[in-house]
Protein backbone atom coordinates (compact mmCIF):
# COMPACT_ATOMS: atom_id res chain seq x y z
CA UNK A 1 0.00 0.00 0.00
CA UNK A 2 2.84 2.98 1.01
CA UNK A 3 4.26 1.99 -2.47
CA UNK A 4 1.27 2.48 -4.06
CA UNK A 5 0.57 5.90 -2.11
CA UNK A 6 4.31 7.06 -2.98
CA UNK A 7 3.77 6.17 -6.53
CA UNK A 8 0.64 8.24 -6.37
CA UNK A 9 2.24 11.32 -4.90
CA UNK A 10 5.24 11.18 -7.63
CA UNK A 11 2.23 11.65 -9.94
CA UNK A 12 0.61 14.40 -8.34
CA UNK A 13 3.24 16.31 -7.27
CA UNK A 14 7.21 16.70 -8.27
CA UNK A 15 9.62 15.64 -5.62
CA UNK A 16 10.51 18.29 -2.94
CA UNK A 17 13.84 19.85 -3.24
CA UNK A 18 15.86 20.76 -0.06
CA UNK A 19 14.38 24.32 0.45
CA UNK A 20 11.06 22.78 0.15
CA UNK A 21 12.10 19.84 3.03
CA UNK A 22 12.72 22.62 4.97
CA UNK A 23 9.48 24.07 4.84
CA UNK A 24 7.94 20.86 5.24
CA UNK A 25 9.76 20.44 8.66
CA UNK A 26 9.37 23.72 9.87
CA UNK A 27 5.76 23.32 8.86
CA UNK A 28 5.06 19.68 10.31
CA UNK A 29 6.71 21.18 13.56
CA UNK A 30 4.03 24.25 13.91
CA UNK A 31 1.15 22.35 13.14
CA UNK A 32 2.23 19.73 15.96
CA UNK A 33 2.83 22.53 18.39
CA UNK A 34 -0.86 23.86 17.33
CA UNK A 35 -2.97 20.76 17.78
CA UNK A 36 -1.11 19.62 21.17
CA UNK A 37 -2.49 23.31 22.58
CA UNK A 38 -5.95 22.80 21.03
CA UNK A 39 -5.84 19.25 22.74
CA UNK A 40 -4.78 20.59 26.08
CA UNK A 41 -7.40 23.51 25.48
CA UNK A 42 -9.90 21.05 25.57
CA UNK A 43 -8.71 19.20 28.25
CA UNK A 44 -8.38 22.00 30.63
CA UNK A 45 -12.06 23.09 29.81
CA UNK A 46 -13.32 19.94 30.55
CA UNK A 47 -11.40 20.19 33.85
CA UNK A 48 -13.26 23.51 34.64
CA UNK A 49 -16.07 22.63 33.70
CA UNK A 50 -15.95 19.45 35.82
CA UNK A 51 -16.72 17.18 33.03
CA UNK A 52 -13.40 14.93 34.23
CA UNK A 53 -15.28 14.20 37.02
CA UNK A 54 -15.50 10.70 38.43
CA UNK A 55 -19.15 10.70 38.29
CA UNK A 56 -19.48 11.10 34.71
CA UNK A 57 -17.09 8.41 33.66
CA UNK A 58 -17.23 5.90 36.24
CA UNK A 59 -20.41 4.28 34.31
CA UNK A 60 -17.96 2.93 31.97
CA UNK A 61 -16.37 1.03 34.60
CA UNK A 62 -19.83 -0.98 34.63
CA UNK A 63 -20.17 -4.44 32.08
CA UNK A 64 -23.77 -3.74 32.09
CA UNK A 65 -22.79 -0.24 30.83
CA UNK A 66 -20.98 -1.71 27.91
CA UNK A 67 -23.15 -4.85 27.01
CA UNK A 68 -26.68 -2.10 26.89
CA UNK A 69 -24.24 -0.14 24.71
CA UNK A 70 -22.98 -3.20 22.50
CA UNK A 71 -26.94 -4.28 22.05
CA UNK A 72 -27.24 -0.47 20.80
CA UNK A 73 -23.90 -1.24 18.66
CA UNK A 74 -25.34 -4.88 17.10
CA UNK A 75 -28.75 -2.82 16.31
CA UNK A 76 -27.15 -0.18 14.49
CA UNK A 77 -24.92 -2.66 12.36
CA UNK A 78 -27.97 -4.67 11.60
CA UNK A 79 -29.99 -1.49 10.26
CA UNK A 80 -26.89 -0.66 8.43
CA UNK A 81 -25.75 -3.77 6.45
CA UNK A 82 -29.73 -4.35 5.71
CA UNK A 83 -30.32 -1.42 4.89
CA UNK A 84 -27.19 -0.79 2.61
CA UNK A 85 -27.85 -4.02 1.25
CA UNK A 86 -31.21 -2.89 0.20
CA UNK A 87 -29.68 0.23 -1.18
CA UNK A 88 -27.31 -1.38 -3.34
CA UNK A 89 -29.76 -3.79 -5.32
CA UNK A 90 -32.43 -1.01 -5.35
CA UNK A 91 -29.51 1.67 -6.75
CA UNK A 92 -28.57 -1.02 -9.04
CA UNK A 93 -32.29 -1.22 -10.03
CA UNK A 94 -32.76 2.09 -10.32
CA UNK A 95 -29.50 2.68 -12.61
CA UNK A 96 -30.47 0.04 -15.11
CA UNK A 97 -34.00 1.52 -15.24
CA UNK A 98 -32.35 4.62 -15.74
CA UNK A 99 -29.99 3.81 -18.83
CA UNK A 100 -32.72 1.88 -20.35
CA UNK A 101 -33.55 2.04 -23.76
CA UNK A 102 -37.13 2.45 -22.97
CA UNK A 103 -38.14 5.64 -22.08
CA UNK A 104 -41.67 5.28 -19.91
CA UNK A 105 -38.95 3.18 -17.28
CA UNK A 106 -35.98 5.39 -18.01
CA UNK A 107 -38.39 8.99 -16.82
CA UNK A 108 -39.77 6.80 -13.85
CA UNK A 109 -36.24 5.77 -12.66
CA UNK A 110 -35.08 9.05 -12.96
CA UNK A 111 -38.15 10.60 -10.65
CA UNK A 112 -37.77 7.95 -7.89
CA UNK A 113 -33.77 8.75 -8.12
CA UNK A 114 -33.73 12.61 -7.62
CA UNK A 115 -36.73 11.89 -5.41
CA UNK A 116 -34.86 9.89 -2.73
CA UNK A 117 -32.03 11.80 -3.19
CA UNK A 118 -33.57 15.18 -2.62
CA UNK A 119 -35.31 14.23 0.36
CA UNK A 120 -33.68 13.85 3.55
CA UNK A 121 -33.48 10.56 5.17
CA UNK A 122 -35.16 12.08 8.75
CA UNK A 123 -38.13 13.25 6.58
CA UNK A 124 -38.74 10.32 4.73
CA UNK A 125 -38.21 7.99 7.80
CA UNK A 126 -41.12 10.32 9.02
CA UNK A 127 -43.17 8.95 6.38
CA UNK A 128 -42.62 5.72 6.88
CA UNK A 129 -43.41 6.41 11.04
CA UNK A 130 -46.26 8.70 10.82
CA UNK A 131 -48.00 8.34 7.49
CA UNK A 132 -47.82 5.35 6.32
CA UNK A 133 -49.25 3.72 9.46
CA UNK A 134 -52.37 5.70 9.02
CA UNK A 135 -53.03 4.00 5.88
CA UNK A 136 -53.28 0.81 8.09
CA UNK A 137 -49.68 -0.64 7.63
CA UNK A 138 -48.08 -1.83 10.63
CA UNK A 139 -44.19 -2.20 10.35
CA UNK A 140 -41.38 -2.99 12.92
CA UNK A 141 -39.63 0.03 14.55
CA UNK A 142 -36.48 -1.62 12.45
CA UNK A 143 -37.95 -1.79 9.17
CA UNK A 144 -39.35 1.86 9.77
CA UNK A 145 -35.30 3.21 10.24
CA UNK A 146 -34.42 0.77 7.63
CA UNK A 147 -36.46 1.49 4.49
CA UNK A 148 -35.98 4.74 4.60
CA UNK A 149 -32.41 4.90 5.23
CA UNK A 150 -31.75 2.19 2.27
CA UNK A 151 -34.36 4.25 -0.20
CA UNK A 152 -32.72 7.78 0.45
CA UNK A 153 -29.30 5.88 0.10
CA UNK A 154 -30.44 4.03 -3.35
CA UNK A 155 -31.23 7.28 -5.39
CA UNK A 156 -27.21 7.94 -4.41
CA UNK A 157 -26.10 4.26 -5.10
CA UNK A 158 -27.79 4.58 -8.56
CA UNK A 159 -26.10 7.71 -9.33
CA UNK A 160 -22.58 6.76 -7.95
CA UNK A 161 -23.69 3.26 -10.55
CA UNK A 162 -24.49 5.95 -13.38
CA UNK A 163 -21.10 7.13 -13.01
CA UNK A 164 -19.16 4.07 -13.12
CA UNK A 165 -20.88 2.58 -16.16
CA UNK A 166 -20.41 6.18 -17.52
CA UNK A 167 -16.73 5.50 -17.21
CA UNK A 168 -16.54 2.55 -18.81
CA UNK A 169 -14.77 3.56 -22.53
CA UNK A 170 -17.37 3.24 -25.05
CA UNK A 171 -14.70 1.16 -27.28
CA UNK A 172 -15.46 -1.80 -24.46
CA UNK A 173 -19.13 -2.09 -25.71
CA UNK A 174 -18.30 -1.81 -28.90
CA UNK A 175 -15.99 -4.25 -29.31
CA UNK A 176 -18.58 -6.71 -27.14
CA UNK A 177 -21.35 -5.79 -30.07
CA UNK A 178 -18.56 -6.61 -32.75
CA UNK A 179 -18.33 -9.82 -31.24
CA UNK A 180 -22.04 -10.73 -31.41
CA UNK A 181 -23.24 -10.30 -27.34
CA UNK A 182 -26.54 -9.39 -26.84
CA UNK A 183 -27.16 -5.89 -24.68
CA UNK A 184 -27.92 -7.81 -21.27
CA UNK A 185 -24.69 -9.52 -21.70
CA UNK A 186 -22.83 -6.83 -22.72
CA UNK A 187 -23.71 -5.27 -19.62
CA UNK A 188 -23.07 -7.75 -16.88
CA UNK A 189 -20.01 -9.38 -18.90
CA UNK A 190 -18.28 -6.12 -19.65
CA UNK A 191 -19.52 -2.85 -18.47
CA UNK A 192 -20.18 -3.94 -14.78
CA UNK A 193 -17.69 -5.75 -13.91
CA UNK A 194 -15.44 -2.37 -14.74
CA UNK A 195 -17.77 -0.23 -13.50
CA UNK A 196 -18.13 -1.70 -9.70
CA UNK A 197 -13.99 -1.88 -9.93
CA UNK A 198 -13.90 2.07 -10.24
CA UNK A 199 -17.00 3.09 -7.71
CA UNK A 200 -15.72 0.78 -5.18
CA UNK A 201 -14.32 4.38 -3.29
CA UNK A 202 -17.83 5.92 -3.68
CA UNK A 203 -19.60 2.81 -2.37
CA UNK A 204 -17.67 2.91 0.37
CA UNK A 205 -18.24 6.46 1.45
CA UNK A 206 -21.94 5.94 0.66
CA UNK A 207 -21.98 3.35 2.97
CA UNK A 208 -20.43 5.32 5.96
CA UNK A 209 -23.15 8.10 5.10
CA UNK A 210 -25.87 4.56 5.60
CA UNK A 211 -24.25 4.44 9.30
CA UNK A 212 -24.46 7.92 10.17
CA UNK A 213 -27.78 7.80 8.99
CA UNK A 214 -29.30 5.10 11.25
CA UNK A 215 -28.09 7.42 14.02
CA UNK A 216 -31.95 9.00 13.79
CA UNK A 217 -33.08 5.83 15.33
CA UNK A 218 -34.65 7.53 18.00
CA UNK A 219 -37.02 8.95 16.06
CA UNK A 220 -38.89 5.50 15.59
CA UNK A 221 -37.57 4.14 19.23
CA UNK A 222 -35.42 1.36 17.81
CA UNK A 223 -32.65 0.34 20.10
CA UNK A 224 -29.50 1.42 17.90
CA UNK A 225 -26.52 3.00 19.72
CA UNK A 226 -27.01 6.70 19.58
CA UNK A 227 -30.54 5.37 20.99
CA UNK A 228 -29.44 3.46 23.89
CA UNK A 229 -26.51 5.92 24.50
CA UNK A 230 -29.75 8.47 24.94
CA UNK A 231 -31.66 6.19 27.59
CA UNK A 232 -28.20 5.49 29.64
CA UNK A 233 -27.45 9.86 29.42
CA UNK A 234 -31.29 10.82 30.69
CA UNK A 235 -30.51 8.19 33.53
CA UNK A 236 -26.87 8.52 34.57
CA UNK A 237 -26.93 12.84 33.72
CA UNK A 238 -23.61 12.19 31.34
CA UNK A 239 -24.35 14.05 28.31
CA UNK A 240 -20.54 15.03 27.07
CA UNK A 241 -18.55 12.21 28.47
CA UNK A 242 -21.20 9.85 26.86
CA UNK A 243 -21.47 11.53 23.79
CA UNK A 244 -17.74 11.79 23.15
CA UNK A 245 -17.49 7.56 23.65
CA UNK A 246 -20.10 6.92 21.20
CA UNK A 247 -18.90 9.47 18.96
CA UNK A 248 -14.92 7.44 19.25
CA UNK A 249 -16.81 4.47 18.37
CA UNK A 250 -18.62 5.68 15.30
CA UNK A 251 -15.22 7.19 13.95
CA UNK A 252 -13.71 3.73 14.47
CA UNK A 253 -16.60 1.58 12.35
CA UNK A 254 -16.26 4.61 9.63
CA UNK A 255 -12.48 4.49 9.96
CA UNK A 256 -12.76 0.14 9.54
CA UNK A 257 -15.43 0.22 6.63
CA UNK A 258 -12.31 2.52 4.78
CA UNK A 259 -10.15 0.30 5.71
CA UNK A 260 -12.32 -2.61 4.27
CA UNK A 261 -12.69 -0.73 1.01
CA UNK A 262 -8.96 -0.15 0.60
CA UNK A 263 -8.20 -3.84 1.35
CA UNK A 264 -11.26 -4.05 -1.18
CA UNK A 265 -9.54 -1.62 -3.99
CA UNK A 266 -6.27 -3.47 -3.28
CA UNK A 267 -7.63 -7.13 -4.02
CA UNK A 268 -9.07 -6.51 -7.15
CA UNK A 269 -6.44 -4.25 -8.14
CA UNK A 270 -4.05 -7.01 -7.09
CA UNK A 271 -5.68 -10.05 -8.70
CA UNK A 272 -4.77 -9.07 -12.17
CA UNK A 273 -1.65 -8.76 -11.31
CA UNK A 274 -0.77 -12.10 -9.57
CA UNK A 275 -3.07 -13.75 -12.57
CA UNK A 276 0.20 -13.59 -14.84
CA UNK A 277 1.64 -16.35 -12.42
CA UNK A 278 -1.32 -18.84 -12.73
CA UNK A 279 -1.45 -21.26 -15.17
CA UNK A 280 -3.37 -20.26 -18.83
CA UNK A 281 -5.94 -22.70 -18.69
CA UNK B 1 5.06 -19.85 -36.44
CA UNK B 2 8.33 -18.10 -35.86
CA UNK B 3 9.32 -14.23 -36.16
CA UNK B 4 11.67 -15.10 -39.17
CA UNK B 5 9.05 -17.55 -40.85
CA UNK B 6 6.49 -14.36 -40.48
CA UNK B 7 8.88 -11.79 -42.61
CA UNK B 8 9.61 -14.45 -45.09
CA UNK B 9 5.91 -14.83 -46.10
CA UNK B 10 6.00 -11.10 -46.48
CA UNK B 11 8.67 -10.36 -48.17
CA UNK B 12 7.56 -13.19 -50.53
CA UNK B 13 3.94 -11.80 -51.47
CA UNK B 14 5.99 -8.31 -51.82
CA UNK B 15 7.63 -9.98 -54.29
CA UNK B 16 4.52 -12.14 -56.10
CA UNK B 17 3.10 -8.11 -57.02
CA UNK B 18 1.21 -9.04 -59.99
CA UNK B 19 -0.79 -11.62 -58.03
CA UNK B 20 -3.24 -9.57 -57.07
CA UNK B 21 -4.20 -7.59 -59.81
CA UNK B 22 -4.63 -11.05 -61.49
CA UNK B 23 -7.46 -12.02 -58.73
CA UNK B 24 -8.73 -8.58 -58.70
CA UNK B 25 -9.40 -9.11 -62.78
CA UNK B 26 -11.15 -12.65 -61.74
CA UNK B 27 -13.43 -10.10 -58.96
CA UNK B 28 -14.12 -7.42 -61.07
CA UNK B 29 -15.21 -10.47 -64.07
CA UNK B 30 -17.38 -11.88 -60.93
CA UNK B 31 -19.05 -8.26 -60.34
CA UNK B 32 -19.79 -8.19 -63.53
CA UNK B 33 -21.81 -10.91 -64.32
CA UNK B 34 -22.74 -11.06 -60.58
CA UNK B 35 -22.93 -14.75 -60.72
CA UNK B 36 -21.92 -14.49 -57.44
CA UNK B 37 -23.32 -12.91 -54.31
CA UNK B 38 -20.87 -10.54 -52.89
CA UNK B 39 -20.21 -11.15 -49.24
CA UNK B 40 -20.93 -7.59 -48.25
CA UNK B 41 -22.71 -5.22 -50.40
CA UNK B 42 -23.85 -1.30 -49.71
CA UNK B 43 -26.68 0.37 -52.06
CA UNK B 44 -27.01 4.05 -52.08
CA UNK B 45 -25.97 4.28 -48.81
CA UNK B 46 -26.35 8.07 -47.11
CA UNK B 47 -25.93 9.16 -43.30
CA UNK B 48 -25.69 12.12 -41.39
CA UNK B 49 -24.45 13.56 -38.49
CA UNK B 50 -26.53 16.50 -37.90
CA UNK B 51 -25.85 18.65 -40.90
CA UNK B 52 -22.73 17.12 -42.11
CA UNK B 53 -23.74 14.62 -44.50
CA UNK B 54 -21.06 11.68 -44.19
CA UNK B 55 -21.74 9.25 -46.43
CA UNK B 56 -23.31 9.93 -49.48
CA UNK B 57 -24.61 7.89 -52.19
CA UNK B 58 -22.12 4.79 -51.49
CA UNK B 59 -22.20 1.97 -53.34
CA UNK B 60 -20.24 -1.10 -53.14
CA UNK B 61 -19.37 -4.72 -53.49
CA UNK B 62 -16.93 -6.33 -51.92
CA UNK B 63 -16.52 -10.13 -53.13
CA UNK B 64 -15.80 -13.01 -51.18
CA UNK B 65 -12.03 -13.38 -50.74
CA UNK B 66 -11.33 -9.68 -51.64
CA UNK B 67 -9.31 -7.32 -49.76
CA UNK B 68 -10.34 -3.78 -49.75
CA UNK B 69 -8.50 -1.18 -48.66
CA UNK B 70 -9.98 2.38 -47.90
CA UNK B 71 -7.94 5.38 -47.98
CA UNK B 72 -8.79 9.05 -47.56
CA UNK B 73 -8.23 11.81 -45.64
CA UNK B 74 -9.16 12.34 -42.08
CA UNK B 75 -12.93 13.26 -41.83
CA UNK B 76 -13.22 11.54 -45.20
CA UNK B 77 -16.10 8.80 -43.92
CA UNK B 78 -13.76 5.75 -44.03
CA UNK B 79 -14.23 4.75 -40.63
CA UNK B 80 -18.17 5.62 -40.68
CA UNK B 81 -18.07 3.65 -43.61
CA UNK B 82 -17.04 0.12 -42.39
CA UNK B 83 -18.70 0.95 -38.76
CA UNK B 84 -21.81 1.08 -40.72
CA UNK B 85 -21.39 -2.34 -41.96
CA UNK B 86 -22.35 -4.04 -38.55
CA UNK B 87 -23.82 -1.41 -37.69
CA UNK B 88 -22.00 0.33 -34.93
CA UNK B 89 -23.46 3.30 -36.90
CA UNK B 90 -27.08 3.46 -38.27
CA UNK B 91 -27.82 4.79 -41.75
CA UNK B 92 -30.73 7.23 -43.46
CA UNK B 93 -31.26 5.66 -45.92
CA UNK B 94 -29.98 2.89 -48.70
CA UNK B 95 -29.48 -0.86 -48.20
CA UNK B 96 -26.06 -3.03 -46.93
CA UNK B 97 -26.52 -6.47 -47.31
CA UNK B 98 -24.33 -9.57 -46.01
CA UNK B 99 -24.00 -12.45 -48.28
CA UNK B 100 -27.69 -10.78 -50.23
CA UNK B 101 -29.09 -10.50 -46.78
CA UNK B 102 -30.44 -7.09 -45.67
CA UNK B 103 -28.64 -6.07 -42.17
CA UNK B 104 -31.28 -6.61 -39.53
CA UNK B 105 -32.45 -3.36 -37.74
CA UNK B 106 -32.18 -4.89 -34.06
CA UNK B 107 -32.10 -7.48 -31.03
CA UNK B 108 -31.50 -10.93 -31.45
CA UNK B 109 -30.51 -10.97 -35.14
CA UNK B 110 -28.35 -8.10 -35.74
CA UNK B 111 -26.32 -9.39 -32.48
CA UNK B 112 -26.08 -12.60 -34.90
CA UNK B 113 -25.23 -10.93 -37.82
CA UNK B 114 -22.48 -8.95 -36.04
CA UNK B 115 -21.15 -11.88 -34.99
CA UNK B 116 -20.49 -13.27 -38.77
CA UNK B 117 -18.48 -9.56 -39.22
CA UNK B 118 -15.06 -9.31 -37.01
CA UNK B 119 -14.51 -5.90 -36.26
CA UNK B 120 -11.03 -4.78 -35.23
CA UNK B 121 -10.31 -1.21 -33.53
CA UNK B 122 -8.11 1.26 -33.88
CA UNK B 123 -7.77 1.75 -30.22
CA UNK B 124 -7.85 -2.74 -29.70
CA UNK B 125 -10.66 -2.22 -27.42
CA UNK B 126 -9.82 -5.50 -25.74
CA UNK B 127 -11.93 -5.99 -22.43
CA UNK B 128 -9.48 -4.73 -19.98
CA UNK B 129 -10.77 -6.78 -16.91
CA UNK B 130 -10.22 -10.28 -18.57
CA UNK B 131 -7.00 -12.39 -19.63
CA UNK B 132 -6.10 -12.22 -22.86
CA UNK B 133 -7.13 -15.79 -22.84
CA UNK B 134 -10.84 -14.51 -21.79
CA UNK B 135 -10.67 -11.99 -24.15
CA UNK B 136 -10.42 -14.41 -27.23
CA UNK B 137 -12.71 -17.40 -25.34
CA UNK B 138 -15.37 -14.64 -24.39
CA UNK B 139 -17.41 -14.90 -27.84
CA UNK B 140 -17.47 -18.15 -28.39
CA UNK B 141 -18.96 -19.12 -25.09
CA UNK B 142 -21.08 -16.36 -24.67
CA UNK B 143 -22.19 -15.88 -28.04
CA UNK B 144 -21.88 -19.64 -29.80
CA UNK B 145 -22.58 -21.07 -26.51
CA UNK B 146 -19.00 -23.25 -26.87
CA UNK B 147 -18.14 -25.18 -24.03
CA UNK B 148 -15.43 -23.51 -22.10
CA UNK B 149 -12.88 -26.33 -22.60
CA UNK B 150 -13.41 -26.36 -26.30
CA UNK B 151 -13.16 -22.62 -26.81
CA UNK B 152 -10.08 -22.40 -24.74
CA UNK B 153 -8.27 -24.24 -26.75
CA UNK B 154 -9.24 -22.87 -29.75
CA UNK B 155 -8.60 -19.47 -28.45
CA UNK B 156 -4.69 -20.92 -27.92
CA UNK B 157 -4.18 -21.83 -31.44
CA UNK B 158 -5.11 -18.51 -32.63
CA UNK B 159 -2.98 -17.02 -30.17
CA UNK B 160 -0.24 -19.03 -31.07
CA UNK B 161 -1.48 -18.16 -34.88
CA UNK B 162 -0.99 -14.46 -33.98
CA UNK B 163 1.97 -14.99 -31.74
CA UNK B 164 1.19 -14.49 -28.53
CA UNK B 165 0.41 -17.49 -26.81
CA UNK B 166 2.70 -17.04 -24.06
CA UNK B 167 0.42 -13.88 -22.92
CA UNK B 168 -2.29 -15.40 -22.56
CA UNK B 169 -2.86 -15.33 -18.79
CA UNK B 170 -2.19 -11.62 -18.84
CA UNK B 171 -4.45 -8.63 -18.71
CA UNK B 172 -4.65 -6.51 -21.68
CA UNK B 173 -2.40 -3.20 -19.95
CA UNK B 174 0.70 -5.65 -19.42
CA UNK B 175 0.87 -6.14 -23.44
CA UNK B 176 2.49 -3.81 -25.88
CA UNK B 177 0.37 -2.11 -28.25
CA UNK B 178 1.08 -4.52 -30.71
CA UNK B 179 0.42 -7.69 -28.69
CA UNK B 180 -2.93 -6.37 -27.86
CA UNK B 181 -3.63 -5.49 -31.68
CA UNK B 182 -2.74 -8.82 -32.18
CA UNK B 183 -4.95 -10.82 -29.63
CA UNK B 184 -7.80 -7.92 -30.55
CA UNK B 185 -7.69 -9.85 -34.42
CA UNK B 186 -7.51 -13.18 -32.52
CA UNK B 187 -10.39 -12.74 -31.16
CA UNK B 188 -12.45 -11.31 -33.74
CA UNK B 189 -10.93 -14.68 -35.54
CA UNK B 190 -12.82 -16.98 -32.37
CA UNK B 191 -15.91 -16.52 -34.31
CA UNK B 192 -15.20 -17.66 -37.40
CA UNK B 193 -15.94 -14.28 -39.26
CA UNK B 194 -17.04 -14.44 -42.98
CA UNK B 195 -15.72 -11.08 -43.22
CA UNK B 196 -13.18 -8.69 -41.29
CA UNK B 197 -13.56 -4.61 -41.17
CA UNK B 198 -10.26 -3.24 -39.59
CA UNK B 199 -10.75 0.30 -38.81
CA UNK B 200 -7.58 1.89 -38.65
CA UNK B 201 -5.64 -0.58 -36.89
CA UNK B 202 -1.82 0.58 -37.02
CA UNK B 203 -2.91 3.95 -36.33
CA UNK B 204 -2.41 4.17 -32.52
CA UNK B 205 0.80 1.82 -32.78
CA UNK B 206 4.32 2.98 -32.32
CA UNK B 207 6.35 2.04 -35.44
CA UNK B 208 8.29 -0.94 -34.86
CA UNK B 209 4.58 -2.27 -33.68
CA UNK B 210 2.71 -1.49 -36.86
CA UNK B 211 4.86 -4.65 -39.30
CA UNK B 212 3.68 -7.26 -36.90
CA UNK B 213 -0.04 -6.01 -37.00
CA UNK B 214 0.04 -6.14 -40.85
CA UNK B 215 2.39 -9.37 -40.92
CA UNK B 216 -0.98 -11.06 -39.20
CA UNK B 217 -3.07 -8.84 -41.37
CA UNK B 218 -0.88 -10.11 -44.50
CA UNK B 219 -1.46 -13.61 -43.62
CA UNK B 220 -5.12 -13.58 -43.28
CA UNK B 221 -5.38 -11.86 -46.65
CA UNK B 222 -3.38 -14.93 -48.28
CA UNK B 223 -6.08 -17.41 -46.36
CA UNK B 224 -8.70 -16.28 -48.45
CA UNK B 225 -10.30 -14.03 -45.83
CA UNK B 226 -12.61 -11.15 -47.14
CA UNK B 227 -11.35 -7.82 -45.72
CA UNK B 228 -12.09 -4.60 -45.68
CA UNK B 229 -9.22 -2.31 -43.74
CA UNK B 230 -9.07 1.93 -43.60
CA UNK B 231 -5.40 2.10 -43.52
CA UNK B 232 -3.01 4.64 -44.58
CA UNK B 233 -0.21 1.89 -45.31
CA UNK B 234 0.73 2.09 -48.87
CA UNK B 235 2.83 -1.02 -48.98
CA UNK B 236 0.38 -3.01 -47.06
CA UNK B 237 -2.37 -1.83 -49.75
CA UNK B 238 -0.07 -2.79 -52.47
CA UNK B 239 0.90 -5.95 -51.30
CA UNK B 240 -2.62 -7.47 -50.15
CA UNK B 241 -5.21 -5.26 -51.96
CA UNK B 242 -7.30 -6.05 -54.70
CA UNK B 243 -9.17 -2.54 -54.66
CA UNK B 244 -8.53 0.50 -53.13
CA UNK B 245 -11.51 3.10 -52.80
CA UNK B 246 -10.19 6.82 -52.06
CA UNK B 247 -12.81 8.77 -50.40
CA UNK B 248 -13.29 12.55 -49.46
CA UNK B 249 -16.25 14.23 -48.23
CA UNK B 250 -18.26 11.23 -47.64
CA UNK B 251 -17.58 10.11 -51.13
CA UNK B 252 -16.20 7.57 -53.30
CA UNK B 253 -13.81 9.77 -55.01
CA UNK B 254 -11.93 6.89 -56.24
CA UNK B 255 -11.61 3.67 -57.14
CA UNK B 256 -9.10 0.95 -58.72
CA UNK B 257 -6.07 -1.25 -58.51
CA UNK B 258 -3.87 -1.02 -55.85
CA UNK B 259 -0.74 -0.08 -58.58
CA UNK B 260 -3.12 2.02 -60.57
CA UNK B 261 -4.39 4.08 -57.97
CA UNK B 262 -0.65 5.13 -56.12
CA UNK B 263 1.04 5.04 -59.32
CA UNK B 264 -1.53 7.23 -61.46
CA UNK B 265 -4.45 8.98 -59.69
CA UNK B 266 -6.99 10.30 -61.82
CA UNK B 267 -8.34 12.90 -59.79
CA UNK B 268 -6.54 15.97 -58.35
CA UNK B 269 -7.97 15.16 -54.75
CA UNK B 270 -6.42 11.70 -54.54
CA UNK B 271 -3.19 12.70 -56.09
CA UNK B 272 -2.88 15.78 -53.25
CA UNK B 273 -3.94 13.50 -50.80
CA UNK B 274 -1.09 11.08 -51.45
CA UNK B 275 1.60 13.43 -51.67
CA UNK B 276 0.75 14.40 -48.10
CA UNK B 277 1.00 11.08 -46.93
CA UNK B 278 4.15 10.56 -48.85
CA UNK B 279 5.83 13.63 -47.44
CA UNK B 280 6.61 11.33 -44.03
Amino acid sequence: MSANVTSMRDVLYEAPGPKMRRRIIIGTVISLIVVLIGLALIIRQFYVTGQLAPRYWELFLKPTTWAFLGRGFLGTIQVAVTAGAIALVLGMVLMLGRISKIAPLRVVSRIIIDFFRGVPSLLLIYFFFLVIPKYGIRMPSFWMLTLPVAFAASGVLAEVFRAGVNAVPKGQTEAAMSIGMTDGKIMSKIVLPQALKIVIPSLVSQLVVVVKDTTVAYVVSYPDLMQNARVLITNYDVLVSMYFVIAIIYILVNFGINQLSIWMARRSGTRIITRNTEDPI
Amino acid sequence: MTEDQRIDTVSSTHDAGAQPSIEHAASSAAEQSSSSVPTIEMRHVDKHFGDLHVLRDINLRVEKGEVLVVIGPSGSGKSTLIRTINRLETIDSGEILLEGKTLPLEGKELAALRSEVGMVFQSFNLFAHKTILENVTMGPIQVLGMPKKEAEEKAMELLKRVGVAEQAAKVPAQLSGGQQQRVAIARSLAMNPKAMLFDEPTSALDPEMINEVLEVMVELAQGGMTMIVVTHEMNFARRVANRVIFMADGQIVEEDTPANFFDNPKTDRARDFLDSIKGH
